[in-house]
């Protein structure tokens, strides 16, 4: 299940960015945000060999279940007198997401990350996932009053994406 | 063993350890002064051997994780030195047993051992020891280097002699099993003699030879022991060991592979001191196989062609590291060992730059459970995690995990919450969320980064700001905040974030200052560029009155050629000029400059701008600071800056300074891209005076002319009527008013103008400059309306009885007959043309002040104040026809007006001889002047710019202004106290003119020695000749004549009989005919007869002329000889004389 779907602009910031559960946006922002490195590295790695033919596929970003699970939950709460920061309320290790990435060719980069706790989707699964988004997305483009770099504020776009979150569970 | 230590590398498997700790009290820093100087002492080569000992040092270090030492040998704690500090013998024995007693904590494992003495006085009565060295004071230790060089020496024969020992016993006795110490009661009550357990002994005993090998610089000897080891161990499935042999293997190949070290710059390995340069310059090459000769311990030392067989290459490093670690990780308390497995490996990948794999050993390192860690553990591990990602290129996640352990350092579970670690922390996650605290970085182009995740890194630093009691530092934040994510910030946070800035600023007002933070950060001052934003910046000239203007004559000097051609197309066009441009006008010295911003509020609240002033710079600048309240989400919204330039020169207008929120901010326009400015830098000229106008007028607010205009005056006037207008100037500057000039422009009108509209004397006012400040003058200016007084042809025609009325030319005139058709085409006059009169015309005119003063007029400035008038003219009277009559004398004549009243109300006219006709509204009357026939010539000529009309017509009319003046008639307005002259100008037409103009042939007639003129009767007596003399003057331009004059003498019988036949009454001495020669112009002729009248009556003499230029072809028109006829009285001779 696609708890988080992004499109990162080719600057490294976010022109889009939806998830699940809303009230913990923050988290996943963090999330994806970590995860522009692996797509980085990803990226010169195979950009070096060949740019042109590459994939724009990228694969797994942070593999999780290899892995033991570290429990460490850290909730602090702060309270100003004006305003309530909740800055930080989320569990470190994401143990339970699993990061895919995908770049297009002109380094817009997207990222799903899915709930692996469950079910765990197949690759091919995810390859469409990522197609379908860059088709919406090269839609998105080719509307006339969009100016790229701006976020993303499209209807079609956005049922897209929850069309693809919902279908994905 | 349950601390990991994070900052282990691969070679620190070759070192080995020494601890160094304070005994007793020791002060701090001398010990750490003593530790660094301990420590620097890294590496020693051993003299006889070509081998280098490389020695890690630590204050502290966990017994526990001593006992590892079999493990792993460079774990194990072989030398302790001792600092201490005894002041006097007595104490010395203490000190000893405290020596000792530490010595115990590592006896075990310890080869060697010394203890500094620093501070002590006098003697000690004990035999000299080796281990012990005293040293007066902590300054005074020149030789504590070589003592610890001595003491390393002394720790690698011990080393060397255990790995001696060890290597050689292979088939000897019976080898102790070496085990760790959570596994000493596994073995317990194990059958030491079977197979399985033996090889395991030899397996670990091979390991642990090796790492005796590796740590005494044996490289090629601890690869080849450590590949035993691995095979013995692996069929014995002992896989804690086996993993300890791989990592082994793995440390000897970086070793090998990576002389520079893993660990990075910060642990690089230092030469020992006691080393020379040369020594330390082929140190990397000591590590290289060929140097690396075995000192013949170990015969079967393999070829290098071995060595390298037996070296593992870098991705098999890698393997082998994957498998050590996979090995570890099957027992719970080697986790430690595994973590570190992990570090190392990561460091090794980052070297061979293989991030990808390097995260994954990382991802691993972050799942190893070391149990319930304390929070400083925590956040030591966090650190050290985020240290790696950054070690390996993930700048985000090495960021993440800084955030984490600045999280941990205020966990609330810790006691006392370290928020100045925080804050440090937090500070050093800034580069990895590629967030700088300098706001020109975001000033440019679009914002950069993820601005929800930079967003909440701020808030968490300015938090953590705040908490550290630090609200300078929290103001900062928040600024920066508010400015660099003020896009990203929703209504709803924008109102939160600016209500805790002021909450903040109250406390802690922000200013433009740059912060620097104690380890050396400097956070740059935040300008509020956004808050408002300003869209474009526009100097102000000066109002008109003010505005300076340069002489004309020095403008030549003003002018700068920066090339040397007069013209070229091509423009010298840089980008980033248009902001230095020069603007055009000048500001002056002393004078309220303006400069208008263009201004927009972008919260979704009122904003309160405080002291908003200019940023200046070339001029002493006297800024007046302005404080505005936008609303919310204004539109553009215009301010208005001012300010005061206290010195003369150039001033550039560098940006604004603001105070919003309790902030104060300058910000600057070079940082300012989207503003749009025209320029920015204007001439400020010395001062000049300044002039107050005021006027006995009352003002008229809207402006008349096009043009701008300091004042104006606004009046209404008949037409014909004079107007005193009195101007008071006064000097309001601060300089001294030294010239005045005054001119004055009528502005474009229609309306035909007679006589000067504004006229004033201004000699009056001269003579009282300088006019100090304060002081003032006054200059009285009439006006004067004198409109076109003519009704034109169509005017009324009740009086236009007839054509004779226009006439007045002598009866043989053929232009009566001329005129009269002309007359009779004009429309008669209609109810229409009749209002045209009544309709109230303007007179615009301006009126200049040119004044100059102080030092502006050294530098040849000049102001200008412009006085507008306007007169609103009202119809007074019309002359509806105009015409002459000839008068009996031929030098004047009669001219005949029919004046017409058009007001409303009665009116008096009067012309030269005093008749006054009244006029009662819309009345027509006719009156008759009698006026002199001029002589044009005689009247000045008009200068040459009448030169101009072509039409000689025209010519006319211009050379006629000053005669028509003689003719004005007075106007009075009886009823309205009003009086006014009315010009007939323009009324006269040419048919008229010609009549009222003297002809160009004068002729004089002198009888008896009297002038004669038609009303003059000459007396003479009967039997008397009379002398008659006939001079003729030509005022032509043309040489006249020759003419034959003859005098024919005549009675009137006053019924119409003229009496020719007179020869009996009247004799002639002489002839009756003159001649007269050609006449040149200006000259005159003189003919003289005479006469004799022999009756007495009334006699007339007919003055006949003949003209006689036969030849010119061109006859003299008639009107030339307009002669007077000469009335003669013969009256009786006295009597007496006959009596």
């Amino acid at each position: 299940m696609a708890v988080c779907i992004a499109v990162i602009a080719k600057e490294n910031y976010p022109l889009y960015i939806r998830s699940v559960p809303v009230q913990n946006e923050l988290k996943f922002h963090y999330t994806v945000h970590t995860s522009l490195d692996v797509v980085e590295e990803k990226i010169s790695a195979v950009g070096k060999a060949m740019a042109d033919q590459r994939e724009l596929y990228l694969g797994l970003l942070y593999p999780t279940e290899d892995y033991k699970v570290y429990p460490s939950h850290m909730i602090i709460v702060y309270y100003t007198p004006v305003c309530m920061f909740f800055i930080l309320i989320e569990n470190i290790l994401l143990y339970r997401h699993t990061r895919y990435g995908y770049v297009t060719n002109s380094k817009v980069k997207f990222v799903i990350v899915a709930d692996s706790s469950n079910t765990s989707l197949r690759d091919n699964e995810i390859r469409s996932m990522f197609r379908k988004l860059h088709n919406s997305f090269t839609d998105v483009m080719c509307n006339p009053f969009y100016n790229p770099g701006d976020t993303i504020q499209s209807k079609a776009f956005d049922s897209m994406v929850s069309a693809m979150m919902v279908q994905a569970s | 063993m349950s601390v990991p230590d994070y900052m282990q590398c691969a070679e620190d498997h070759q070192t080995v350890l020494v601890v160094v700790q304070p005994v007793g009290i020791v002060p701090e820093d001398q010990f750490f002064r003593i530790y660094k100087r301990i420590a620097s002492v890294a590496q020693v080569s051993i003299r006889d051997s070509q081998r280098n000992l490389y020695i890690r040092y630590r204050h502290h270090y966990l017994p526990e994780n001593n006992e590892w030492g079999d493990f792993q040998t460079h774990r194990k704690v072989v030398g302790l030195i001792s600092v201490t500090t005894c002041g006097s013998a007595k104490e010395w024995p203490q000190t000893l047993d405290r020596f000792h007693s530490q010595k115990e904590v590592f006896g075990a494992t310890l080869y060697d051992s010394r203890l500094l003495v620093f501070g002590l006085q006098g003697e000690i009565a004990e035999q000299q020891r080796t281990d012990v060295a005293f040293y007066s004071s902590y300054e005074d230790c020149p030789n504590v280097e070589k003592r610890v060089e001595d003491f390393v020496e002394s720790i690698f024969i011990v080393l060397e002699s255990k790995r001696l020992d060890r290597a050689t016993d292979k088939s000897g006795d019976k080898i102790p099993l070496l085990c760790v110490p959570f596994e000493k009661k596994d073995f317990v009550g194990l059958d030491t003699d079977s197979r399985h357990y033996k090889k395991r002994c030899q397996g670990r005993m091979r390991k642990h030879v090796g790492d005796l090998c590796l740590q005494a610089g044996m490289l090629q000897d601890a690869l080849v022991h450590y590949h035993m080891a691995v095979e013995l161990l692996r069929s014995v499935n002992d896989f804690l060991w086996l993993g300890a042999a791989l990592e082994g293997l793995c440390s000897a190949s970086v070793i090998f592979h990576y002389p520079g070290g893993t660990a990075g710059k910060a642990s690089g390995r230092k030469p020992s001191l006691a080393q020379g340069q040369g020594q330390a310059a082929d140190a990397g090459k000591r590590h290289r196989p060929g140097a690396l000769t075995a000192n013949g311990i170990s015969a079967d030392t393999s070829s290098e062609i071995g060595r390298a067989k037996n070296c593992l290459g870098p991705e098999d490093i890698i393997e082998k590291y994957k498998e050590a670690i996979s090995y570890y990780g099957k027992y719970k308390n080697a986790g430690v060992i595994e973590l570190e497995a992990c570090v190392k490996a990561v460091r090794v990948l980052a070297i061979q730059k293989r991030a990808m794999e390097a995260s994954e050993f990382l991802q691993n390192a972050v799942y190893i459970n070391l149990g319930q860690l304390s929070e400083e553990e925590k956040i030591q591990r966090y650190s050290i995690l985020s240290e790696l990602y950054h070690l390996i290129g993930f700048h985000r996640k090495s960021a993440f995990f800084k955030r984490v352990a600045a999280m941990q350092c205020v966990a609330p579970t810790i006691p006392e919450p370290g928020w100045r670690a925080c804050y440090k922390l937090l500070l050093e996650t800034l580069p990895g969320y590629s967030l700088s605290l300098d706001p020109k970085d975001f000033s440019k182009g679009s914002h950069c980064g993820w601005a929800a995740v930079q967003m909440r890194l701020l808030h968490e630093l300015v938090y953590a700001s705040r908490r550290m009691g630090n609200p300078g530092l929290s103001v900062r934040h928040l600024s920066f905040l508010l400015q660099t994510m003020l896009d990203f910030l929703s209504d709803q946070e924008k109102k939160e974030v600016t209500q805790s800035l002021e909450n903040y600023t109250s406390k802690c007002p922000g200013g433009m200052e740059v912060l620097t933070l104690p380890d050396g950060l400097k956070l740059p001052p935040v300008a509020f560029t956004k808050l408002p934003i300003i869209r474009s910046v526009k100097l102000l000239d000066l109002p008109v009155s003010l505005r300076p203007h340069k002489q004309k004559g020095l403008l030549e000097n003003n002018m700068s050629t920066k090339s040397p051609f007069i013209y070229s197309p091509i423009i010298m066009h840089t980008r980033g000029e248009e902001r230095n441009k020069k603007i055009e006008f000048q500001w002056v010295q002393g004078e309220v400059c303006e400069v208008q911003l263009m201004v927009y509020n972008p919260m979704p609240f009122e904003l309160r701008v405080e002291h908003m002033g200019l940023l200046t710079s070339g001029v002493e600048f006297e800024a007046l600071p302005a404080a505005l309240s936008l609303p919310a989400e204004s539109g553009l919204y215009p301010v208005t800056l001012v300010g005061v330039p206290r010195t003369a020169g150039n001033i550039t207008v560098n940006g604004y300074h603001t105070s919003v929120f309790g902030v104060t901010s300058d910000c600057l326009l070079e940082g300012l891209p989207s503003v749009l400015t025209s320029g920015c830098v204007v001439e400020v000229i010395p001062s000049l005076p300044r002039l107050q106008l005021s006027t006995s007028l009352p003002r008229m607010t809207r402006n008349l002319c096009p043009g701008e205009l300091s004042s104006s005056v606004s009046v209404q006037l008949f037409n014909g009527e004079t107007q005193h207008l009195t101007i008071t100037l006064e000097n309001i500057g601060s300089e001294d008013l030294e010239t005045l000039e005054v001119a004055s422009k009528t502005c474009n009108t229609k309306e035909k103008l007679f006589g000067e509209f504004l006229s004033w004397d201004l000699d009056e006012a001269v003579s009282q400059l300088p006019l100090k400040p304060g002081q003032s003058v006054t200059l009285t200016v009439n006006i004067k309306v004198r409109l076109d007084f003519s009704g034109g042809e169509n005017l009324l025609q009740d009086l236009n009885d007839d054509g004779i009325s226009v006439t007045g030319l002598p009866i043989s005139s053929p232009l009566r007959q001329v005129l009269k058709p002309r007359a009779e085409t004009k429309p008669l006059g209609s109810e229409s043309s009749k209002t045209d009169y009544n309709h109230v015309k303007t007179l615009e005119a301006v009126m200049t002040f040119k004044y100059s003063g102080g030092a502006g007029k050294v530098e040849g400035y000049y102001r200008d104040l412009t006085l507008g008038v306007h007169v609103d003219i009202e119809p007074s009277v019309f002359f509806t026809r105009v015409s002459t009559l000839p008068a009996t004398r031929t030098r004047q004549c009669h001219l005949l007006l029919d004046v017409f009243n058009s007001t409303e109300h009665e009116l008096t006219v009067s012309a030269n001889n005093n008749q006054d006709l009244v006029l009662h509204a819309s009345e027509c009357q006719r009156m008759a002047i009698q006026v002199d026939k001029f002589d044009f010539d005689t009247l000045p000529q008009p200068d040459q710019e009448a030169l101009r009309y072509t039409n000689p017509k025209l010519l006319e009319e211009e050379r006629l202004h000053a005669q028509a003046s003689m003719i004005n008639s007075t106007l009075a307005h009886p009823s309205v106290r009003r009086q006014g002259e009315a010009s007939v100008e323009g009324v006269l037409n040419q048919l008229v003119l010609e009549h009222l103009q003297l002809a160009p042939l004068q002729w004089d007639v002198v009888v008896n020695g009297k002038p004669c003129d038609c009303d003059i009767i000459a007396d003479c007596r009967v039997g008397d000749a009379v002398p008659l003399e006939v001079k003729l003057t030509n005022r032509s331009k043309n040489a006249v004549g020759p003419f034959a004059l003859t005098v024919v003498p005549f009675q009137d019988y006053q019924n119409g009989v003229q009496n020719y036949a007179l020869q009996d009454a009247v004799t002639f001495i002489g002839s009756n005919t003159f001649y007269i020669d050609t006449v040149k112009p200006t000259e005159n002729s003189v003919c003289m007869g005479a006469l004799l009248f022999l009756y007495t009556g009334d006699f007339y003499l007919n003055i006949k002329f003949q003209d006689d230029s036969a030849g010119q072809g061109k006859e003299l028109p008639p009107s030339w000889f307009g002669l007077p006829s000469v009335h003669i009285k013969a009256l009786e001779a006295p009597i007496e004389a006959g009596a």
